[in-house]
């Protein structure tokens, strides 16, 4: 048993030798831990509206048949075969998902459990048929790590080093994902709150559910990939759910998810120094512990907001 | 006033801090930093190097190389290092791809497994080239594994390469010994006895080098479950030949075994070390009165053979 529970807070080394001493890799990390929360919590204000928050877990699960058919085609469990049936497999689980609750009376949630189980199950049943012998998961062919993320290869343009290349990959998808966001945001406004409207509108909701699950598919199978697993699934729904607690309209929920991506990375990293654990474990907890916050104290339906207005009516309506 | 005599403070204990870390490392400066992924690598290291080297190991003991998780000193550990070595055949998943992406910029990182002859690993049978990775339960064969190391480190400090080849010798010797003193405690066991049940097929290598039968209740993977037709078979082979003990790895889940011991009424032979050694400083003793520490490579072999004969003789 150790003495100490938690390592002694000591400001120097939580705050200070991070950025004095290990600047680049704390610089790359944080970074890396903000574009994904970013991206993700982007487009998790939509996904969350649509009652898709646990898609991130199911792909997680999904993508193990994936990972063994892309390993018995080509016999091996390098990166890139792996990634290329891991996509295959997020792009099935969100396909699958949307057919289901798009041709019949079933709920997005249960539509999600359904198919991720079942994509699992075949997934392990191909394992223990075919590679029982190999160690096969996609824990340790697959998922990536946020702070070895600082001694990926460096990209570079023009012979010139511009940074990890995990790092500009997710750079990439983010501008995408802001790019898109921007060209359809009336659009997925619109089919987000109301698809009824859009119908008579004449958007398509459909076409614009499946967009937006594709896309979300490539991202969290290559958020996996270089970060792992934990951050992503918290990502999609932490941002904009903490967002949506404080406003309702949807682009301040936007801006407030994008802030807070930026403080669960740094807050995150330094509380993962500080208690030497993982990283992308530090971030999820700071995530949580700013939507307890923002549950308790929000300006208009936080718990503690609630109590004062109610104990306000009361004196105010009593003789 | 106050808060200005705190700011001061604040500053001047991050100066001294500051300054103790840089004489830290200048006083560190003449031995190599080693960083080693598994235990037992560490181990290896330790013993190769002496007190050249200071070795820092990034999984602790019990810690399943499946579930590591970098945490964030690891990272300048490895990046600070003089020299990594890693066990290699797919043990460490994607965090070796990170560790050749690190040889590939002139880090000096080496898979300790390399220096093993091919022909000695245990390929699977149907995938080509995919090999197991549990060669420590053999120390013969992990004994092939001091030449990476000693060539590693001859290399990057050529001064002192007559004390790595000595201590490389000398270690050498040492587990040819652990594997004789393994030979020795387990010639007891009858012929029909040697067999090991346990929950993962990690003893392959241990089942070779011992002459012992192995049987893993689940495949290697992690992700796999024990098959109820395969745990039904194991329990009509066990009550067949009357096996008297199966056993549990201290980083696998004992459900499965537990279940094959109340049906097969087999009793639970107790728990081996798998892909991890035991704390450091915990001495066990064998019945034949040698103790040693679980916390050292060769604890750990001799706790798992101690166990494993007294269980089943």
């Amino acid at each position: 048993m150790r003495e100490h529970f938690f390592p002694d807070f000591d400001w120097h080394t939580v705050f200070v030798q991070p950025w004095a001493e290990y600047g680049d890799n704390s610089f790359w990390i944080v970074l890396m831990g903000f574009l994904v929360s970013g991206t993700c919590g982007l487009v998790g204000c939509f996904v969350i509206l649509r009652r898709m928050a646990l898609v991130g877990d199911a792909i997680s699960h999904s993508l193990l048949p994936g990972i063994t058919i892309a390993f018995l085609l080509t016999n091996s469990r390098d990166t890139l075969p792996m990634m290329l049936g891991a996509i295959a497999a997020g792009i099935t689980t969100v396909v699958l998902i949307e057919a289901i609750r798009h041709s019949s009376r079933i709920k997005p949630d249960a539509a999600i459990g359904i198919v991720f189980s079942s994509l699992f199950a075949i997934g392990i049943i191909l394992i223990s048929v075919f590679a029982d012998k190999i160690d096969l998961d996609a824990e340790c062919v697959l998922y990536g790590e946020l702070g070895f993320i600082p001694l990926q290869d460096i990209a570079m343009l023009g012979g010139v080093e511009i940074g990890p290349e995990p790092v500009i990959r997710m750079a990439i998808i983010a501008v995408i994902a802001i790019g898109l966001l921007i060209a359809f945001f009336k659009e997925m406004l619109v089919t987000s709150f109301d698809p009824g409207l859009a119908a008579s509108l004449g958007i398509n909701p459909t076409r614009y559910q499946y967009g937006l699950t594709l896309f979300l598919s490539v991202v969290i199978v290559s958020s996996f990939e270089s970060v792992g697993v934990v951050l992503v699934i918290a990502m999609i729904i932490f941002p904009g759910a903490t967002a949506l607690l404080i406003t309702d309209r949807l682009p301040k929920a936007i801006w407030l998810s994008i802030l807070f991506s930026l403080l669960y990375a740094v807050l995150g990293f330094h509380l993962a120094t500080w208690l030497e654990a993982s990283i992308a474990g530090g971030m999820t907890v700071i995530a949580g512990f700013i939507f307890g916050l923002v549950w308790m104290a929000a300006p208009k339906r936080g718990l503690l907001t609630k109590l004062v207005k109610r104990s306000f009516k009361r004196e105010t309506t009593s003789p | 006033m106050h808060a200005f005599i705190k700011v001061q403070l604040v500053f001047r204990t991050s100066l001294t801090l500051l300054a103790g870390i840089l004489f830290a490392t200048s006083y560190a400066a003449d031995t190599i930093r080693i960083a080693a992924t598994t235990t037992m690598v560490a181990d290896l290291a330790r013993s190769v190097a002496g007190d050249r080297a200071e070795v820092s190991g990034l999984m602790g003991p019990g810690v399943d190389p499946h579930l590591y998780k970098a945490t964030a000193p690891d990272i300048n550990t490895l990046q600070s290092a003089d020299v990594i070595f890693y066990n290699g055949l797919h043990l460490e998943g994607r965090l070796a791809d990170i560790l050749v992406k690190l040889g590939r910029r002139n880090k000096p990182v080496y898979a300790v497994t390399e220096s093993i002859p091919e022909e000695k690993l245990l390929e699977q049978a149907e995938f080509e080239g995919h090999y197991d990775p549990h060669v420590w339960f053999d120390p013969r064969l992990w004994a092939h594994c001091i030449e990476t190391v000693v060539n590693a480190l001859a290399e990057i400090d050529p001064d002192h390469a007559d004390g790595y080849r000595q201590r490389g010798a000398a270690t050498e010797q040492a587990y040819q010994n652990h594997y004789q003193w393994g030979i020795d405690y387990l010639a007891t066991i009858p012929e029909k006895q040697r067999v090991l049940i346990t929950s993962h097929d990690a003893y392959n290598y241990f089942g070779r080098a011992f002459d012992f039968r192995v049987i893993g209740v689940q495949g290697i993977s992690t992700q796999s479950e024990a098959g109820l037709a395969d745990m039904v078979k194991i329990i009509e082979f066990i009550k067949k030949n009357d096996i008297k003990a199966i056993f549990v790895e201290s980083s696998v889940s004992p459900a499965a075994i537990q279940r094959i011991s109340e049906a097969s009424d087999c009793a639970i032979g107790g728990e081996l070390f798998s892909d991890a050694m035991g704390l450091p400083g915990h001495i066990e003793t064998a019945a034949n009165g040698d103790s040693f520490d679980v916390g050292t490579y060769e604890g750990m072999v001799k706790a798992n053979i101690s166990t494993i004969a007294d269980a089943l003789r």
